[in-house]
């Protein structure tokens, strides 16, 4: 018994140490800071900066502070959608990781946190996904409209209203999880069940 | 459902093969980027942004007096308009503002003014900004976002003479069908001194390089303005309207300046002494050796290009000593008004090792290139000594 919890508690413990290193490197490091932040930075960056351009041309900048700072400000008032709290943290990590003594070449972030964390958290138990048409028109407009237009009849992307692609669930899955050519990947962005509902949305259209 | 997704991935590629038919519509929407540009290293281009796409030239391709169509730099601020906006049977040339005629064009219509062609220097306003210290937000281009062209079309001044020119006019504004995914984004509208526009060498061009104009370069029109930088090279070119004063908006009154005089860096933006980007500065490039290269003892072909933008290329000059010494290089092939001029130097190394060749040019008006450009807040008009790493072989 004892020795079957204590790996647990092992974790436990080095999460506890984690989390307080975190915190004290958010205060020097910027190394650290920007590895700390990126997980949900950097789904950010796709969520909110790639709907008008690829993330190549935010990490080939090396800027301090109060340009990123005015940068960002730029982008909201041009009509990105960064709420406060989200250009806060992304002023953060940009001016962390991509500062002017940045090297031209930074290494990629080990898989693991290269990996960008959801911004919508899925439910523990999902059990089986029943798309919700009435939610999939607003996450639509929210996310994709830019894109694929009103009422997902095309505009910069394809026509979505009924494009055979709908009728491939494996196929539309992939390339909204995982990207397409110009599409960025939306796996950081949307929940299986925002997936769902837009699905739902668009075989009505 | 997780499942089933990694389950498709199998199947994905025999399940696009199938409805591949489906989505030939994306195809013409927008160009691949992808197909453009093999890897950044070895391709036709180095790719600085995907979408839009922005590349830059290889510099090795300079050694071609003419850049070719598809090496020539992209860049745009939205990339292509829609296809159904530029499509012949759609596209139109709007010309209105400060005139006598609003008149419309077709692009067969326009073919009708006299065909004229230039030869001329393409230059993207922030080549070379990457090199600025302390650095500056933008695309980081190198040395590539500029190419030598063969344009062909009608005369701006033509175009205009037919509308009929309305005294108190003083700019012409210029507007592509390009727009951005959001709307709350300003358009890329431009203007040019009617005096620039009136220039018999200012060119709208249908042709590059004797080629009906590419979709990434401005398909079916776009705006040559010889000598100046490219922001004033609108494409995708469908309204020009003739006005009192410069155009509105962040691309004319914010964006595309430079300070008058030099600014210390990162004391912040210097308020009225802006001025827009217009001439390009005299600059050159060596294109042969590549940085990395690995050359013989023997003698060695230097060549490369230079250019500037109202004079003509009087010298370029060679240092092999960190800028000590100086030795003067012949200028070769073509030599035309607006283009680029070729220069070769025969070098015989002295000794084996690493060797930095530093290049620049002196133009007929007495400009010369400078060790490094005055630090501007967005890196325009970079024009500093150019430079190629190399090694002798033992």
């Amino acid at each position: 018994m004892m020795t079957r919890s204590l790996p647990l508690i092992g974790l436990f413990v080095l999460g506890l140490a984690g989390l307080a290193a975190m915190t004290a490197a958010q205060e020097d490091d910027p190394a650290s800071v920007s590895a700390a932040l990126a997980p949900r930075a950097e789904g950010l960056i796709v969520a909110r900066c790639s709907v008008c351009h690829s993330p190549d041309l935010v990490a080939q900048q090396r800027l301090p502070k109060d340009r990123w700072l005015a940068t960002v400000d730029k982008m909201k008032h041009w009509g990105a959608e960064i709420a406060d709290d989200e250009a806060e943290l992304l002023v953060r990590y940009l001016s962390a990781r991509y500062h002017p003594a940045a090297p031209d070449h930074l290494p990629p972030f080990d898989h693991e946190l290269r990996k960008a964390e959801p911004l919508t958290q899925e439910p523990a138990d999902t059990g089986p996904l029943v798309g919700v048409a009435t939610r999939g028109a607003g996450i639509f407009e929210h996310n994709c409209q830019a894109c694929h237009g009103t009422g997902a009849t095309g505009g910069m992307g394809p026509k979505l209203a009924k494009n055979p692609i709908l009728k491939h669930d494996d196929l539309f899955w992939e390339t909204v999880l995982h990207g397409r050519g110009p599409m960025p990947a939306w796996g950081s962005v949307l929940s299986q069940q925002d997936i769902a509902d837009i699905h739902t949305w668009l075989l009505t259209k | 459902m997780s499942e089933s997704v990694s389950s498709s991935r199998r199947t994905l590629f025999k399940r696009m093969a199938e409805i591949i038919g489906g989505l030939v519509v994306w195809g013409q929407v927008r160009p691949a980027p992808a197909q453009q540009t093999v890897s950044p290293e070895t391709g036709p281009q180095t790719v600085r942004v995907m979408r839009p796409y922005d590349a830059e030239t290889p510099v090795r391709e300079f050694t071609s007096y003419v850049t070719p169509n598809h090496r020539f730099f992209v860049r745009s601020h939205f990339g292509p308009p829609a296809p159904e906006l530029i499509a012949e049977a759609n596209w139109r040339l709007r010309v209105g503002g400060l005139i006598e005629h609003p008149l419309e064009f077709t692009l067969k219509d326009l073919k009708e003014f006299e065909r004229v062609t230039i030869t001329a220097v393409v230059q993207c306003s922030g080549n070379g900004r990457a090199f600025h210290r302390p650095k500056v937000p933008g695309v980081q281009w190198e040395r590539g976002a500029v190419g030598n062209a063969q344009w062909t079309g009608v005369r701006l001044r033509d175009v205009l003479a037919k509308a009929g020119i309305r005294p108190s006019a003083k700019h012409v504004q210029l507007q592509g069908a390009d727009r951005p995914v959001v709307a709350s984004v300003p358009l890329f509208t431009r203007s040019i001194p009617l005096e620039k526009a009136l220039h018999p060498d200012t060119i709208l061009a249908y042709e590059m390089n004797g080629r009906p104009l590419p979709l990434l370069h401005g398909a079916p029109l776009r705006v040559i303005t010889p000598g100046w930088m490219a922001d004033s090279c609108t494409k995708w070119l469908t309204e020009i309207t003739v006005q009192v004063d410069e155009a509105k908006g962040y691309y004319m009154q914010t964006a595309y300046r430079v300070p008058v005089t030099a600014i210390q860096p990162n004391s912040g933006l210097p308020g009225t002494s802006m001025v827009p980007v217009e001439a390009m500065v005299v600059k050159s490039l060596i294109a042969s050796p590549v940085n990395g290269d690995q050359v013989g003892r023997g003698p060695v072909t230097v060549q490369g290009v230079a250019w500037s933008g109202e004079a003509a290329v009087a010298i370029v000059e060679l240092s092999f000593d960190d800028g000590k010494t100086w030795e003067q290089a012949r200028l070769v092939g073509e030599d035309e008004p607006y283009a680029w001029r070729q220069w070769q130097f025969l070098w015989k190394p002295k000794a084996a090792g690493a060797v930095t060749i530093l290049c620049r040019a002196t133009d007929a008006a007495g400009q010369v290139q400078p060790q490094e450009s005055p630090w501007n807040p967005s890196g325009f008009l970079w024009n500093g000594w150019d430079r190629v790493a190399i090694t002798v072989a033992s």
